[in-house]
């Protein structure tokens, strides 16, 4: 069976220095993701959630412990190789989108792809990363806000020019941290629907970070995170 | 590449990397004018400095020659070794020879103003050289000092009749005159109110190499116009005489005292050529040992002086660079200040794939943006300001109605500007490295910076 959209965390720790103190953030935490498999991370804040999705999503080493992304050990592997797998394996959305407020909405999807040339690991041109990009932003009900800059678009248009931008070279796995966390209700709505179907539409693997109980009930498991650990799975009660 | 479409885009976005691009550009404009200007002064330096002087001068030491033989008394057959060579484009003698400018007697012509006399401490020294016209013109430049001179430095110039002949007397009226004709510098015809047909006693001492018994003599010379070479030495203390006639007033043994030599192509064959004949023509018996510096370039001639041009010129090129040192450092202030800004879009691109040797490529490529566009406009502002300076200086003299370049101090009509297509290049990589150096610590920096901060406590 193929191991393209795994993701395995095991025994990961995570701890930072503060002046002399060493202060300990995650305590062992273990995770699966399956491929097409929709999880659902929830926790407190402080609950180490966000350092927890940086170690999954390769933007930080943990202390101990190691992440499987497609069946290799991403931390074993050079800072450019590491880069490259992050580039071609994962889409990110973030809370507060994280646009370049220089680049217009197209500029901002097509993105990865100039960022897989620089890896010489392009799956498409540039010129068809365009075109998909422009297809995916027409699908998003976006096609007059092309030519438009982040600062000239609103929350939800941000976001679904961010979520175009994760899935603009195919990923794998998606990770969402708090994607509807700064909209509306109606706008989160919209905006969460859109991405579910996208994940479900293109098998992809998801890990969805959120506090709300709502969205952890469209999620084909959810997992807790408390002090560091997780304390619990699917079957336990999610924790309003 | 995405990092120079990043880098481009980060540049074009925020009015003030125009700052360091504008730096870039005045620091480089400012150079290449200013060297440029500079170069052209010290290159009419040189000129001047250079005067009436040929490219090699032979100075033949006095009594014997290196084989024992004395010397040979009239210059021809030095002239004539020296013009066998194919390098050498022409030659001429002089005779050279110091005197006193005397009071020539009640009614002298110019004896409104103070001349050596015993009863004051005042000499007027002149260097009083004999030539032959013809040789003379054909190996210095004595022919354009006869002409007359730029506006704004005419005042006091007495144009010789025939330039030709310039020892013939001037007109018909002279003729019943015993003395010979002589051509003064142009500022010791000043300072002595010389005119044309003014008469100039010189009295002078000769010693006989043979015995070292001094004799003195006198002869007086009327003047029939003045030369000016724009170097004050000559201006002031020289007087052109015929050869022969210089010969037979000093009534020396030997017709000659140097030979100027003026070559094809000097910059080519100069130090080569006067190492040369330094050797040939003391085995030819022509000069006295090879040792003693007998045969010499211009440069050499006039060592101290030009040594200092160079100096000069070197000391304002280091100054200059600060200025392109500045121009980084503003450089470094702005890329310092994005980097602290764009720590959030590190953080992105960072989770889009991009490595860290990506960040320190788009910052420095911002800093290499800033040099092309600074250092490239620069170039051609540079080059047009120094080709274009003097209407440039006009009309900026004009508007202000200030006089920002006095042609009358510097002795020049213009403002002269030499544009080295060298010295551009080397200021444009210059700029470039300076430009890039500074950059590259911000760039550095961004490459350091844990993007995921940013990221984590938004």
């Amino acid at each position: 069976m193929s191991e393209a959209g795994t993701l395995i965390a095991k025994d990961i720790r995570k701890s930072f220095q503060v002046g002399d103190r060493e202060i300990g953030v995650l305590h062992g935490a273990h995770l699966s993701l399956h491929r097409g498999e929709r999880l659902c991370l929830m926790g407190a804040s402080g609950a180490g959630k966000s350092t927890f999705l940086h170690i999954l999503g390769l933007l930080e080493r943990p202390t101990e412990g190691e992440v499987l992304l497609n069946g290799k050990d991403a931390w074993a592997m050079s800072n450019t190789q590491r880069a490259s797998l992050r580039n071609r394996s994962l889409g990110f959305v973030f809370q507060f989108y994280h646009l370049l407020p220089e680049l217009n909405a197209l500029e901002n999807v097509v993105l990865p792809a100039r960022i897989a040339a620089a890896h010489k690991d392009a799956p498409v041109g540039l010129s068809e990363a365009t075109d998909r990009a422009r297809e995916s932003l027409a699908r998003f009900g976006l096609e007059k806000r092309m030519d438009h800059r982040p600062s000239q678009l609103s929350g939800g248009e941000q976001q679904r020019v961010a979520i175009a931008r994760a899935l603009l070279l195919d990923p794998p796995i998606l990770i969402a941290d708090e994607p509807t966390g700064n909209l509306d209700t109606g706008t989160g709505k919209r905006v969460l629907e859109l991405l579910l179907k996208e994940q479900e539409d293109r098998g992809l693997s998801m890990i969805l970070v959120t506090h709300d109980p709502r969205i952890a009930e469209a999620c084909d498991r959810v997992m807790a995170i408390q002090d560091g650990q997780i304390q619990s799975d699917t079957g336990v009660e999610i924790p309003h | 590449m995405y990092q120079s479409f990043l880098s481009w885009r980060f540049l074009t976005a925020r009015r003030i990397n125009w700052v360091g691009i504008i730096g870039v550009f005045v620091g480089v404009t400012a150079l290449i004018l200013i060297l440029s200007i500079m170069s052209g002064f010290l290159d009419q330096q040189r000129r001047m400095v250079r005067g009436t002087l040929s490219h090699l001068v032979i100075e033949p030491s006095p009594l014997m020659s290196a084989t024992g033989a004395p010397l040979p008394e009239t210059a021809e057959p030095l002239l004539q070794a020296v013009s066998s060579d194919p390098r050498v484009a022409n030659s001429c003698a002089q005779l050279s020879w110091f005197a006193l400018l005397i009071q020539g007697g009640r009614g002298s012509a110019y004896s409104a103003s103070r001349l050596s006399d015993t009863t004051s401490a005042k000499l007027v020294g002149v260097q009083i050289v004999g030539i032959d016209t013809e040789a003379e013109y054909q190996t210095t430049e004595l022919r354009e000092a006869l002409n007359t001179p730029p506006a704004g430095m005419s005042f006091g110039h007495v144009p010789v009749t025939d330039p030709e002949d310039p020892f013939a007397a001037p007109s018909s009226e002279f003729d019943a005159s015993p003395w010979a004709w002589c051509v003064v510098g142009q500022q010791l015809a000043i300072v002595h109110g010389l005119r044309r047909g003014s008469e100039i006693n010189l009295g002078t001492m000769i010693p006989d190499p043979q015995t070292g018994e001094v004799r003195q003599s006198n002869r007086k010379f009327l003047v029939a116009g003045t030369f000016r070479t724009g170097e004050n030495e000559s201006d002031l203390g020289r007087i052109y005489v015929d050869r022969s006639e210089l010969h037979d007033f000093l009534a020396t043994s030997r017709d000659y005292s140097q030979v100027l030599v003026k070559l094809h192509d000097y910059d080519r064959d100069g130090q080569a050529l006067s190492k040369e004949l330094s050797s040939s023509l003391a085995e030819a018996g022509l000069i006295r040992a090879s040792d003693l510096n007998e045969v010499r370039t211009w440069e050499q001639y006039r060592g101290n002086i030009l040594g200092a041009i160079e100096n000069e010129k070197v000391l304002m090129a280091i100054m200059l660079s600060l200025v392109l040192v500045v121009a980084g450092f503003s450089v470094f202030a702005i890329l310092t200040m994005m980097v602290a800004e764009k720590r959030r879009d590190i953080g992105i691109l960072s989770a889009l794939g991009g490595t860290r040797s990506g960040t320190l490529m788009i910052f420095l490529l911002i800093g290499f943006w800033d040099a092309l566009l600074g250092a490239g406009a620069g170039a051609v502002a540079g080059v047009l300001g120094a080709k274009y300076i003097d209407p440039i200086e006009r009309s900026i003299s004009g508007f202000f109605g200030v006089q920002i370049f006095d042609r009358k101090v510097y002795l020049f009509d213009h403002i002269p500007a030499v544009i080295d297509p060298y010295s551009v290049a080397a200021i444009v990589l210059g700029a470039f490295l300076c430009t890039l150096t500074f950059a590259a610590i911000p760039a550095w920096r961004a490459s350091r910076l844990n993007p995921l901060d940013a990221l984590r406590y938004e």
